[in-house]
């Protein structure tokens, strides 16, 4: 034990936060009552321990008073203890002689109004931090090499830009997209609010460039199936789905050289099997072999297996010189290894239609946001035409109700949250249907317009020009007129004080948006954490929105809550930079909080085996005996092991059982002997 | 307050009175009361619109929901239990239904009529249909009219209510009484008939 070995000779530093702290307790009882700890030879305090004059403070302190234990009470961990340890290692120690007690977010924060109580409370934390420092001992961070390749999950807009950025910067990346193609839900949108670009011109050339990219392994139509390993040393099982399409390579495999699909479509024009679009939202048909729409990258068609009924014409039709199509074709598994994995796997609209007051799928001309993307775009399936579904006729009143199930905190599909781009792609809507239908007009029913982007309140004022009408109200119900398919829009007009009753064309409502329904099952392989809302969580809201908590994953997109594409690609380009970090640097650092077997305890029962979640331990024979051995890379010192062995031969480094019970005492004891 | 100038005109006076809202007009503890009778987070409203957009009396009439959650939220005590349109909710509940705050802003306007009740600004007819209700059991009594209907229909003239049980007015009054209800209204209305 340390403590046998030296004199404890600890430094105790009490942070200020600013009034984060110092309002809410008095720092100065907390430092009076540090200095008489048993081993604290010196407590001080500071505004801002963690800027240059605090840390300056305990480097100093470690070097005046030859300390060997360093305590600083402030912050939470997860926010400064590598700044802290960091300051440790300047001052001379190992950096693993730094014991943090968290008394701000753990106690000033929680006890603002409660003086006395916060004080007693954060001497008790400092008690029991100094208690473990006097035990901590000196250990070595482990050194692991990285691979050098990443993984991004997710093809669309965030997904693309963040490969392209890994793959310009020399990595080989691995883009994985479920779906047949690349593009996202980008590649569903007409043009682009403020600037209007035409969404598939500003996409298709990135589409192309992931295709052709040397440094990109793009896998479509595949899914993640099991994730193992740890920063630097990912093992993914990747699921390639049964496709029943060769590419070129995959048909030169078999022999068939010069074979493979080429995209011609004479197999979809055969194919007597006939389903919705997807891509379209239904309002299109394809076959049961298919390609979503004419832009697709790659440019490779596939059989939807659970439509397809296998009557063979597609195969005729083919040809025996392609000889692309496989009815047979089974799902195949492929094995990679990467050092980083960067999420950007998107998001889904809510279920609008379970909030029965709007009407949608009861009433024809109630459409979403997305459904009226493709109707308005000039390769929908109205070639741009914008007809009420009821009749084909043209709207030329328009409503669009925002905030549908945004910012609504009743419960069932409602969301609480704002979605973020409603608000823009609707005035972008209203532009659309004024400059395709002369003298038609959107009505906007709104709560609030949050143009908050660059250029956004702008376009506001444009739309807005150009004979938008703004109706500041929340839409309560929308009724139809079962004759003429016309809806009438009930709301109240607040700003004049008088309820509305307005008859419309065609309504389109802004539906709220939510994570993806696989996402929680792709957030559990990877052991990424998720906000309260269900969006993947970031490490730190303001300072590391691209990280997790989990070390080597990274965020990027809406799936990590709402955005529109500006803020994707840039959150994308940001998790790119973080992710090529360690793969650049070659190493990272494992922190040392390995299990230990004591050799001379340990019976070899093997029991630990089982308990390990990592796959970190095995039994190896040593000396004639068997006993357990850890794979210190593999261990996240979870302690699972090292609570359960029943000879207690276990020991998690850092957190051994003689400190966290030196902890317990402090606190029970307070300071006295048995 | 207020900025009150001398126009010595009552006529001019009341058409340039200075309207502005003052901090002063404000009573902290209206919204507390509303929020305490009415159980419901009533300042957390955010002016949707939902719930007059929902209400079947707002555009047959003046009364304006939203306008009352608003008085709420800015304790305008006096303005909002000085509006007769506070008496024209049918409590139908439709905006509570719908209010994406989750809010019950019927229950509202119940605790701005109960806080009205106690400084006595209740309409007429509603003081009148206390009086019949202690008097009969019903707010509206059946009358000769009805009860020719009634029999014509091939059902008792009294239907079985406290009409056809007056034994239970009793027990309707001495619910009325432990809240003084009959005897308010008696001397509201009297001091109005004087």
């Amino acid at each position: 034990m340390a403590d046998t070995k030296e004199e404890s000779r600890i430094g105790v530093f009490i942070c200020h936060c600013g009034t984060n702290i110092a309002g809410s307790l008095s720092i100065e009882d907390v430092k009076k009552y540090a200095e008489t700890l048993d081993g604290v030879v010196v407590a001080d305090d500071y505004q801002y321990m963690c800027s240059t004059p605090g840390q300056s403070k305990i480097i100093d302190a470690i070097k005046e008073h030859n300390l060997n234990g360093v305590v600083v009470a402030a912050c939470s961990p997860r926010l400064h203890e590598p700044t802290f340890r960091t300051a440790t290692e300047e001052g001379g120690l190992n950096k693993f002689r730094f014991e943090m007690a968290n008394i701000r977010d753990q106690n000033s924060w929680v006890h603002m109004h409660d003086w006395e109580g916060a004080t007693e409370k954060a001497k008790d934390q400092v008690l029991i931090a100094v208690a473990k420092c006097r035990m901590l001992e000196d250990l070595q961070p482990k050194s692991v090499p990285v691979e050098h390749a990443a993984l991004v999950l997710g093809a669309g807009i965030g997904g693309m830009q963040a490969a392209l950025d890994l793959a310009s910067a020399g990595i080989k990346t691995y883009l994985v997209e479920k779906l047949p193609t690349v593009g996202g839900r980008m590649s569903q949108l007409d043009k682009t609010f403020p600037t209007l670009d035409c969404s598939q011109c500003i996409l298709t050339p990135k589409m192309v460039d992931v295709g052709r990219h040397p440094n990109i392994e793009l896998r479509t139509y595949t899914e993640v199936e099991k994730v193992e390993g740890y920063i630097g040393n990912f093992t993914i099982t990747l699921r390639k789905k049964a496709r029943g399409v060769l590419d070129p390579t995959e048909a030169e495999a078999r022999g068939y050289v010069g074979g493979g699909c080429n995209g011609c479509g004479d197999c979809a024009e055969v194919c007597p099997v006939i389903k919705p679009n997807p891509f379209e939202m239904g309002m299109a048909p394809r076959k049961a072999i298919y390609i979503y729409h004419a832009q697709v990258m790659p440019l490779l068609y596939t059989i939807d297996f659970d439509s397809c009924v296998k009557c063979g014409l597609c195969v005729d039709a083919c040809g025996p010189e392609k000889r692309a199509i496989d009815l047979e074709s089974v799902d195949t598994f492929e094995e990679i290894k990467v050092g980083t994995c960067i999420l950007a796997i998107g998001y889904d609209y809510i279920p609008i239609e379970e909030k029965r007051e709007w009407g949608y799928k009861q009433f024809d001309n109630v459409i979403t946001g997305l459904e009226f993307e493709r109707l308005i775009c000039a390769s929908g399936p109205t070639t741009g035409h914008l007809i009420r579904p009821s009749d084909g006729q043209t709207p030329m009143k328009v409503g669009f109700v925002l905030c549908a199930g945004s910012r609504d905190n009743t419960g069932g599909v409602a969301k609480p949250y704002c979605s973020r781009f409603c608000c823009m792609y609707c005035l972008k809507h209203a532009h659309q249907i004024m400059e395709k239908i002369p003298g038609a007009v959107p009505y906007l029913f709104y709560m609030d317009i949050r143009a908050f982007g660059k250029m956004y309140e702008e376009f506001y004022y444009r739309v807005q020009s150009e004979g938008a009408k703004f109706i500041r109200g929340r839409v309560a119900n929308i009724l139809e007129d079962p004759t003429t398919k016309n809806l009438t829009v009930y709301t109240e007009d607040t700003l004049l004080g008088r309820p509305v009753a307005m008859e419309m064309d065609m309504v389109v409502l802004a539906a709220a948006v939510q994570p993806k329904a696989d996402a929680e099952k792709i957030r559990q392989m990877f052991g990424v954490s998720k906000s309260q809302d269900g969006w993947l969580l970031e490490a730190h809201p303001k300072l590391n929105p691209c990280g997790t908590t989990t070390a080597g994953i990274y965020l990027a997109g809406v799936c990590q809550g709402p955005k529109d594409i500006p803020d994707t690609v840039a959150q994308a380009e940001g998790a790119a930079s973080a992710a090529s970090i360690p793969i650049h640097t070659g190493e990272v650092q494992l922190e040392p909080y390995f299990a230990q077997c004591n050799e001379e305890i340990c019976a070899g029962c093997g029991m630990c085996l089982n308990q390990c979640p990592y796959g970190a331990l095995a039994l190896v024979e040593k000396n004639g005996r068997t006993v357990m051995e850890v794979t210190e890379a593999k261990c996240k010192g979870c302690g699972t092991c090292g609570g359960f062995c029943p000879g207690g031969a276990i020991k998690m480094q850092h957190f051994t059982s003689p400190q966290i019970c030196a902890q317990i005492d402090a606190f029970l004891l307070k300071g006295e002997d048995y | 307050m207020a900025n009150v100038k001398d126009y010595g005109n009552a006529e001019l006076e009341e058409k340039l009175s200075d309207t502005s809202y003052y901090t002063t007009d404000s009573n902290p503890q209206f919204l507390e009361d509303v929020k305490k009778i009415s159980r419901t987070a009533a300042n957390m409203c955010f002016q949707c619109g939902t719930c007059t957009g929902s209400c079947p009396s707002a555009p047959r009439s003046s009364y304006r929901i939203r306008l009352f959650m608003r008085r709420g939220v800015l304790g305008l005590e006096k303005e909002a239990l000085n509006d007769p349109d506070l008496w024209l909710c049918t409590t139908c509940y439709s905006c509570t239904d719908r209010c994406p705050r989750g809010l019950a802003p019927t229950d509202v306007i119940m605790a701005m009529r109960n806080l009205a009740f106690k400084v006595d600004i209740v309409p007429r007819n509603f003081l009148k249909t206390v009086q019949l209700i202690y008097k009969t059991g019903h707010g509206v009594p059946n009358n000769d009219v009805n009860r020719a209907a009634r029999v014509k229909l091939g059902l008792p003239a009294d239907p079985p209510t406290t009409h056809s049980y007056p034994e239970f007015i009793p027990g309707i009054q001495k619910i009325m009484d432990f809240y003084g209800m009959k005897d308010k209204a008696d001397r509201i209305l009297a001091e109005e008939s004087k």
